[in-house]
């Protein structure tokens, strides 16, 4: 392989790794919203990513609704759908024991309910595509081959992920959040709604996924099994360390870079693994994750 | 139609039966005890079984339904040797645990004689085991079965479609023989089915002097930038992709993003719906110098498909009706029911299930229907192994001349 067709890779493989790498962190912070709060992961973290591609089909396809109605009304139902889950099942779940294995069985349950209802309808039995709100004109970067898809998830990602950073950090609901996430039964007695605001959270993650599933959609098409992306998502959760959002951040955009330049510098049958090796690599390393902060040693 | 109707009929070439004094549908039964279940004086029980649920139902319904017509032509003319074929059907739900749970019931509790069925491969070969030791003799439906063929027993027989290795094998041919490729970049799976059209694609290379650059990728991979970057760079004459139709679309959309302009070959594996795979990839130019390969004799709508068609619309006219239907998939079923009633037919008026996989063994047969003619060996459990290739520029097929076959062979 000589220098040249090196530059090419590196600066391919890192141009569409940070494209698919912030969808991973998209959905990463999905995930980590949720587990900062209810300590418990959202097992149906994907195939709530996925309904909501199918949603999103639905009005833009068999409704023809345009873009600019499609968007907001996609997210708004994923938002209503992930709180509502929150205050019908979660709500009643908490209020017994072995909260944690019961969540987690939850979000199981509703995995299967969401693909199952998608595939009970018939579109999701054969791959579709969903149509790109960007176009698919290429630009070059360098000596990258990008398209205006790939530009558009990567400003939009970016840019939501800053909307969230500003929300956490300095809106009222965005710290009364946090402060959840921190110690509960402390945010209760500073008089914060602990229910209302976990069901904000569920809200808020059901409409990250759902932003992650319009944006991606055009470029990995549309299955039942779609969801299953959402490994990548844990798997930057982790790498980044599982309770810090920057982390997720980090997490995806390492994952996505890193799948690409080991395809193309290793093998394309590495890819699939990379993640993984990547896991075990700052497991053994860093356990917390690359921002997970100190290792906290609990005492009993 | 007619003659392609009584080509398929009478369609037995007798190498492995000599002597046998070819009567398509005799009506003298026999008489008598059977050693056997499932064979009466005047019924065969046959256990037809295929995904009827679930997310594979696309997969084996229609060539459950192609098998059924045909059990039926047979009955209304008579039978085979004065018996009538009984159906018993059952849903394997592409699934290895369902599939076998199937079969025996099939076995034990319906009493069937031999059975016929399975469109997913994987979920067929978990039987290999079960019909070995229970020695019922088993002819695949529309699976390939690839992982159950080689190396050779003596109850099953599969690949009615085509084997995997004869879906490398004959799309390198094309390749290098119709297109004058000398560099080929190769993409498949990193699963068995990859490795399997691998072992004959690179066979097929050696043979003709040509280079191959492999990349295999995961079949749920959803960036493919990395493997056709690696392609690019290596600057092929052709591109083989013997992938599924999800990942199929995104390398093809890569390719057309990436101006990638040499032509494009994807094997039968990802081409169950075309017209989805062309609004997937979203424009038609990406498909200016594209190819399929398909393994049934003529274009779908071609000349000498049409009897097959004709008799799926007389036996079907709602399904018939509905759109995407009959699915690409539809003719195998025809083939793999014609496996078994030539089988019965040539193990004379009192078949017995060893007797029936004896015939089985050395049975060749021109179907009227596939590519090649379905033709079994010593060593060779796969039926059918070769296939014709069309050109398709997002709206028509165009066929190529010839009729690519695989030459392969398994050494024990």
């Amino acid at each position: 392989m000589d220098w040249q067709v090196i530059w090419l890779f590196l600066q391919q493989g890192v141009a569409s790794g940070l494209v698919t790498g912030s969808i991973y962190a998209l959905l990463a912070v999905a995930i980590v919203i949720i587990f900062k709060t209810t300590d418990a992961p959202n097992f149906a973290a994907g195939e709530l990513f996925m309904a909501a591609a199918y949603v999103a089909l639905y009005l833009l396809v068999f409704l023809a609704l345009p873009f600019v109605a499609v968007v907001p009304i996609s997210l708004g139902i994923a938002f209503i759908a992930a709180a509502l889950f929150y205050r019908i099942v979660l709500q009643k779940i908490g209020s017994s024991a072995a909260v944690t294995v019961n969540v987690v069985i939850a979000t199981l349950g509703l995995s299967f309910v969401l693909k199952g209802l998608v595939r009970k309808t018939g579109v999701g039995d054969v791959p579709r595509s969903f149509p790109s709100i960007f176009g698919n004109d290429t630009v070059m970067i360098g000596q990258a081959v990008l398209t205006m898809q790939d530009i558009g998830i990567l400003v939009l990602a970016v840019l939501s992920m800053t909307i969230f950073f500003l929300f956490f950090n300095f809106t009222r609901t965005g710290r009364a959040m946090r402060a959840v996430g921190m110690n509960p039964k402390a945010a209760v007695l500073v008089g914060i709604n602990l229910r209302r605001t976990r069901m904000l959270i569920w809200g808020l993650s059901g409409l990250l996924s759902s932003l992650a599933a319009i944006l991606i959609a055009p470029k990995i098409l549309m299955t039942a099994d779609m969801g299953s992306v959402v490994i990548l998502g844990f798997a930057a959760a982790i790498i980044g360390g599982f309770t810090s959002l920057p982390g997720a951040v980090l997490g995806g955009i390492i994952i996505g870079v890193v799948e690409n330049l080991v395809g193309l510098f290793i093998s394309s049958r590495a890819i699939s693994v990379a993640p993984f090796v990547a896991i075990m690599l700052v497991l053994v390393l860093r356990p917390q994750g690359l921002l997970g902060g100190k290792v906290a040693v609990k005492k009993v | 139609m007619k003659t392609m109707f009584r080509a398929a009929l009478m369609g037995l070439v007798l190498t492995g039966s000599a002597g046998f004094s070819a009567q398509a549908f005799p009506v003298k039964a026999g008489q008598g005890s059977y050693s056997d279940p499932g064979i009466t004086d005047d019924t065969i029980k046959i256990g037809l079984f295929a995904p009827l649920s679930g997310p594979a139902q696309a997969y084996g319904e229609d060539p459950l339904n192609a098998a059924r017509m045909w059990y039926e032509t047979v009955n209304s003319m008579g039978g085979i040797w004065g018996r009538k074929i009984e159906l018993v059907i059952e849903d394997d739900r592409c699934n290895a645990n369902d599939l076998v749970a199937a079969v025996k019931k099939l076995v034990e509790q319906d009493k069937v004689f031999m059975i016929n069925g399975g469109s997913c491969s994987a979920a067929a070969v978990a039987a290999q085991e079960y019909v070995t030791r229970a020695k019922v003799p088993y002819v695949m439906l529309n699976a390939s079965g690839d992982g159950a063929l080689y190396p050779p027993t003596d109850y099953i027989f599969g690949a009615i479609s085509i084997s995997q290795r004869a879906v490398g094998g004959t799309a390198v041919d094309f390749a290098t023989r119709h297109l004058k490729g000398k560099k080929i970049g190769y993409i498949n799976h990193d699963d068995a089915y990859g490795a399997w059209n691998l072992e004959t694609a690179e066979f097929t290379a050696k043979e003709a002097g040509a280079t191959l650059s492999v990349e295999s990728i995961n079949p749920n991979i959803t960036d493919v930038t990395a493997p056709l970057l690696k392609i690019r760079a290596f600057n092929p004459d052709v591109i083989i992709l013997t992938t599924y139709a999800r990942p199929a679309t995104l390398i093809l959309k890569k390719a057309h993003e990436l101006g990638m302009k040499m032509p494009i070959i994807l094997t039968v594996t990802g081409t169950a719906n075309l017209k989805q795979l062309v609004d997937n990839v979203g424009t038609k130019d990406a498909f200016k110098n594209f190819y399929v390969q398909d393994v049934i004799n003529d274009t779908p709508d071609g000349p000498k498909q049409k009897w097959v068609l004709d008799m799926y619309k007389k036996r079907y006219p709602e399904l018939a009706a509905k759109p995407d239907h009959p699915t690409p998939y539809m003719p195998y079923g025809i083939p793999a029911a014609q496996t078994v009633t030539h089988a019965l037919l040539l193990a004379g008026p009192n078949p017995t299930r060893e007797g029936v996989a004896r015939i089985m063994r050395s049975l060749t047969f021109e179907s009227g229907v596939m590519a090649g003619l379905i033709s079994y060996g010593e060593n060779d459990r796969a039926g059918q192994e070769s296939s014709i290739f069309l050109k398709f520029d997002g709206d028509k097929q165009e066929l190529q001349p010839g009729v690519y076959v695989s030459r392969w062979v398994y050494k024990p």
